[in-house]
C-alpha cells in the first residue's frame, strides 16, 4: 500500500510538472532568469526581476528615444523578424541546490534558449554548471566571485567587473588625481576579515604594486566591530594621503562616527562600494561623511539621457531608485538579448558564437563600462566603473572619468 | 508468500520510476527524494528510534559534503574518496559531541546540538582551507567516471537507491538486534530501561555515531550531485530541520517513515516552487508550511502510522513500533 501511495503522489507530481511546461507561442524567444525571489536575498532578487522586466519592456516595444541603445528602436528582436522576448523567472530560494534544480527545469521543461542569473556567486556556480552540461548560454551580470570564470566553461559569460577591475579603476583615478595636484604617496587599506574584505584587499594590494603605486598599509579588523578606535588612531598616526575602505554597512557607519569623535580627516577616502553604497549608510552618517569617494558602474546621468529614462522606467516597475547591482543585472540581460538578435537564431550554439563575437561600445551600454567584449574565459575585459562622490552628504554624483562625470571631484575630504 | 507481494511490487515500481517518468526534471526529482530519504533515514536512527531529537545533524551532512569536495579541490581525487573520510570525521565528532550532550534530555539535547551545528558553521566560514565564505566546488566537467558528474539524473537515482536500501537494511538489522530493543526501551522510559540494566548511555552513543556516519554519506552524495558546498548549503540549520520534518511527517521511528516523508515533501517543495516561485511573492513556503501544519494537526504520528495500524489489524505485520517522533519535535 505505502509504496503505491508514493508512486501515486510522484505520478501526480510529475504530470503537473509536465502540464506546466507546455505553453509556448510562436515568435517568442524564451529566456530563463534564476534569482533569489524568496529567502535572505529576496529584496535583491525582486529588484533584479524588476530590472529585467524593464529591459523586456524596452526590447519588446519601440523606444526610439533611447537613441543608439541596441534593441530599443524597434519592437522585438529585429534579427528574428521582430520576435518578442519572454522571460521565465525561477526562484532559487537562496540555495545552490534549488538554483540548479530550477535551471534544469528551465532548460528541459521550459525550453529556454539562454539563461541569466543567479545573484549569489555560489548559486551562479551551480546553476551555470548545469547550463554548461546542457550547452545553453548563461550570461551573468552581477556575481563577482573570481572562480566563476576559472572553470574552463564554454557557455558562461560574465559582463560585470570583478575585484581586479575595481582595483585598476582606483589606480587610474589616483593617477589622474595626482596629475591634478593631489598627493597620493601613502595609501592605507582598511578592510574587514571576511571573504569579501580579505580578497578585495589582496587584489588591491597586488594591483597597486604592479602599477608602481605605493604598497598600501594594511589595516585589518574583525567584521561587525563594536569599536574601531585603535584602527582610526593608527591611521591618525600614520597620516596616509589616501584611505581605502573595504567594509560592510554597520562597520562603515562606525568608522564615520569614530573618525568624527577622534577628529580625524584623511585628505581622501575611497570606499569599495558595499557598505558605503547602502542607503542606510547615507541616512545614518552621510552628513558626517561628505566628500567620500565610492565606486559604481551605474550613474543616472543628466535628465532626458537614455540612462535617466531607463532609471525612470525601472523606478516605475520596482518602486525604488536604480542601484548599481540592478543596473549591472539589466546590462547583462541586454548583452544576452543583443547576442541573440545578432545570432538571428534560437540555436544555443549560434547564440554562444554571437556572445563570443560581442563587441559593444560605451554608447551602446546603459552602464559605465568601456564596452563589452569577452575573453576566452567568458569574462568581459572592458568592464569598468566610475568613481562617485558623496558631495552633499545625501546623493552620490559621478565625478570620474571626465566623460561620465556630472561634477568635478572635490578635494580634500570634508567630513562634517 | 502474499506477505512479499506488495513489498516486491513497490520495489519494482521504485526501480522502474525513472523509466516511467523519464524527463530530466522528473528523474532528478526522483533522485532528490531518495537523497533526502537517505538523510532523513539516517536521522531517524537517533531521532526516531532512540528518541533523541538532534537538530545538529547538518554537522555530519556537512562533513560528508566538505570531505567529498575537499578531496577533489585540494587533492584532485575523486569525490568518492571523501565518503570514507567524511564517515570517519563525523563518527569522531559524534563520539566527542555525543558523550556530554546525550546526557541531556529532551529539549536540552536539541538545543545543544543546534549550538554545536552553528559553531561548526562559523568555524568553517572562517577557515580558508575549507573555502571560507566562498565554499568548495567539485568537478563540473568530469575527468572520468569516478568523478560522478553526470548530465542525466539516472545514474544518481540508482546510486542513491542502492545506498538508501543499504541504509534501510542497516536500520532494519539494528531494530531487530539487541541494540534496537535497548533503544526502544530507552525511548519509552530511560529510567526504566536503566533500572533493568540496559546500558543507556552507551547505546544512545552508538546510535548517534551510526546515524552520523550515514548522514555524512548523504552529505557527500548531495555535494557530488550539485558539485558545490558552502557554509549555508552544507551547514545551514535548515538542512537539519528538513531531515527532522521529513522523518516526523512520514513517521519517526518507523523504517519507511522518512522515505514517505521525503516522497511527499521533496516533490511538494519543488513543484510549488515551479508553479509559484517565479511570481516572486514567496508563496512557495506559505503552501509548503500550510501542508505541514495540516498533517501535523490531523496526523501527528506521521502519515505512515494509520496505515501501519490498518496493516497490523489485518494480521500481516507482527510488530508496530509506536511512532512518537512528532511529539518530540520542537
Amino acid at each position: 500500500m505505502k509504496f503505491k501511495h508514493i508512486i501515486g503522489l510522484l505520478g501526480a507530481a510529475a504530470i503537473s510538472v509536465g502540464l506546466a511546461g507546455h505553453a509556448s507561442a510562436q515568435q517568442t524567444i524564451k529566456i530563463g532568469a534564476v534569482f533569489p525571489l524568496s529567502g535572505n536575498a529576496a529584496s535583491a532578487g525582486n529588484h533584479a526581476k524588476a530590472a529585467i522586466e524593464t529591459a523586456v519592456e524596452i526590447i519588446n516595444n519601440a523606444h526610439p528615444e533611447l537613441g543608439n541603445f541596441p534593441l530599443a528602436k524597434d519592437a522585438g528582436l529585429a534579427g528574428l523578424g521582430g520576435a518578442k522576448v519572454e522571460v521565465v523567472y525561477a526562484d532559487n530560494q537562496g540555495s545552490p541546490a534549488t538554483g540548479q534544480n530550477q535551471t534544469l527545469r528551465l532548460i528541459t521543461e521550459e525550453k529556454v534558449v539562454a539563461l541569466t542569473g543567479a545573484y549569489q556567486s555560489g548559486i551562479t556556480l551551480t546553476a551555470s554548471a548545469i547550463a554548461e552540461k546542457y550547452g545553453i548560454p548563461f550570461v551573468n551580470g552581477e556575481s563577482v566571485a573570481a572562480n566563476l570564470t576559472e572553470r574552463g566553461f564554454k557557455w558562461f559569460f560574465r559582463v560585470t567587473p570583478v575585484a581586479s577591475d575595481f582595483a585598476k579603476i582606483y589606480v587610474d583615478f589616483l593617477k589622474d588625481m595626482k596629475a591634478g595636484g593631489a598627493k597620493i604617496d601613502t595609501v592605507a587599506l582598511v578592510h574587514d576579515n571576511t571573504e569579501y574584505g580579505t580578497s578585495v584587499a589582496s587584489v588591491v594590494t597586488s594591483v597597486f604594486k604592479d602599477s608602481g603605486l605605493a604598497t598600501p598599509l594594511d589595516v585589518a579588523y574583525a567584521a561587525n566591530a563594536t569599536d574601531v578606535q585603535s584602527q582610526v588612531l593608527q591611521l591618525k598616526e600614520k597620516k596616509p594621503d589616501v584611505v581605502i575602505m573595504v567594509t560592510y554597512t554597520s562597520d562603515a557607519i562606525l568608522y564615520s562616527k569614530t573618525m568624527q569623535a577622534l577628529d580625524y580627516k584623511p585628505p581622501m577616502i575611497i570606499a569599495d562600494d558595499s557598505g558605503y553604497s547602502d542607503p542606510s549608510f547615507i541616512k545614518a552618517v552621510g552628513k558626517i561623511s561628505q566628500g567620500v569617494f565610492n565606486r559604481s558602474s551605474w550613474s543616472v546621468g543628466p535628465k532626458g539621457s537614455p540612462t535617466a529614462l531607463i532609471a525612470e522606467m525601472y523606478k516605475k516597475n520596482s518602486g525604488d531608485e536604480m542601484d548599481d547591482t540592478a543596473a549591472r543585472q539589466m546590462q547583462g540581460f541586454f548583452v544576452l538579448c543583443e547576442a541573440i538578435n545578432r545570432a538571428g537564431s534560437t540555436d544555443p550554439a549560434k547564440i554562444q558564437a554571437a556572445l563570443k563575437a560581442t563587441d559593444l561600445k560605451p554608447d551602446q551600454l546603459m552602464i559605465g563600462y568601456k564596452g563589452v567584449k569577452f575573453d576566452d574565459k567568458g569574462q568581459n575585459v572592458l568592464a569598468a566603473g566610475v568613481i562617485i562622490q558623496l558631495q552633499d552628504g545625501e546623493n552620490y554624483v559621478a565625478v570620474w572619468p571626465k566623460g561620465s562625470a556630472e561634477k568635478p571631484p572635490v578635494m580634500p575630504y570634508k567630513g562634517w | 508468500m502474499r506477505r512479499w507481494l506488495w513489498p516486491s511490487v513497490a520495489l519494482a515500481l521504485v526501480i522502474a520510476y525513472p523509466l516511467l517518468f523519464s524527463t530530466p526534471f522528473q528523474q532528478r526529482l526522483g533522485a532528490l527524494v531518495l537523497l533526502y530519504a537517505i538523510a532523513a533515514s539516517a536521522w531517524n536512527i537517533v531521532g526516531g528510534y532512540a528518541g533523541q531529537v538532534s537538530v545538529g545533524h547538518v554537522v555530519f551532512f556537512g562533513c560528508g559534503a566538505y570531505a567529498a569536495m575537499g578531496a577533489y579541490s585540494h587533492f584532485a581525487l575523486s569525490p568518492l574518496v571523501g565518503i570514507p573520510i567524511g564517515i570517519v570525521v563525523s563518527v569522531a565528532i559524534a563520539a566527542v559531541v555525543g558523550v556530554p550532550t546525550l546526557r541531556l534530555s529532551g529539549h536540552y539535547f536539541s538545543m545543544a546540538t543546534i549550538a554545536v551545528a552553528e559553531l561548526v558553521r562559523l568555524i568553517v566560514t572562517n577557515t580558508d582551507y575549507l573555502g571560507a565564505g566562498v565554499g568548495l566546488s567539485g568537478p563540473t566537467v568530469p575527468r572520468n567516471l569516478f568523478d560522478l558528474s553526470f548530465i542525466s539524473a539516472l545514474p544518481y537515482y540508482y546510486l542513491f537507491l542502492a545506498i538508501l536500501v543499504t541504509t534501510l537494511g542497516i536500520t532494519w538489522w539494528m531494530t531487530n538486534s539487541r541494540m534496537g530493543f535497548y533503544l526502544r526501551a530507552i525511548r519509552d522510559s530511560e529510567r526504566a530501561a536503566r533500572s533493568l540494566g540496559a546500558p543507556a548511555s552507551r547505546t544512545k552513543l552508538y546510535a548517534f555515531m551510526l546515524s552520523a556516519g550515514l548522514t555524512s554519506v548523504a552529505g557527500a552524495l548531495y555535494a557530488m550531485m550539485f558539485g558545490f558546498v558552502d557554509p549555508e548549503s552544507g551547514l545551514g540549520i535548515l538542512i537539519s530541520v528538513k531531515m527532522l520534518i521529513m522523518a516526523a511527517l512520514g513517521g519517526a521511528g518507523l523504517l519507511f517513515g522518512p522515505l514517505v516523508g521525503a516522497a511527499i515533501l521533496v516533490p511538494l517543495e519543488e513543484i510549488s516552487n515551479n508553479v509559484l516561485g517565479g511570481k516572486g511573492a514567496g508563496l512557495t513556503f506559505v503552501l509548503y508550511g500550510a501542508i505541514i501544519v495540516l498533517i501535523a494537526r490531523f496526523q501527528p504520528g506521521g502519515i505512515l502510522t494509520p496505515i501501519m495500524r490498518l496493516w497490523s489489524r489485518r494480521g500481516k505485520a507482527p510488530e508496530i513500533p509506536v511512532a512518537t517522533g512528532a511529539s518530540h519535535a520542537p
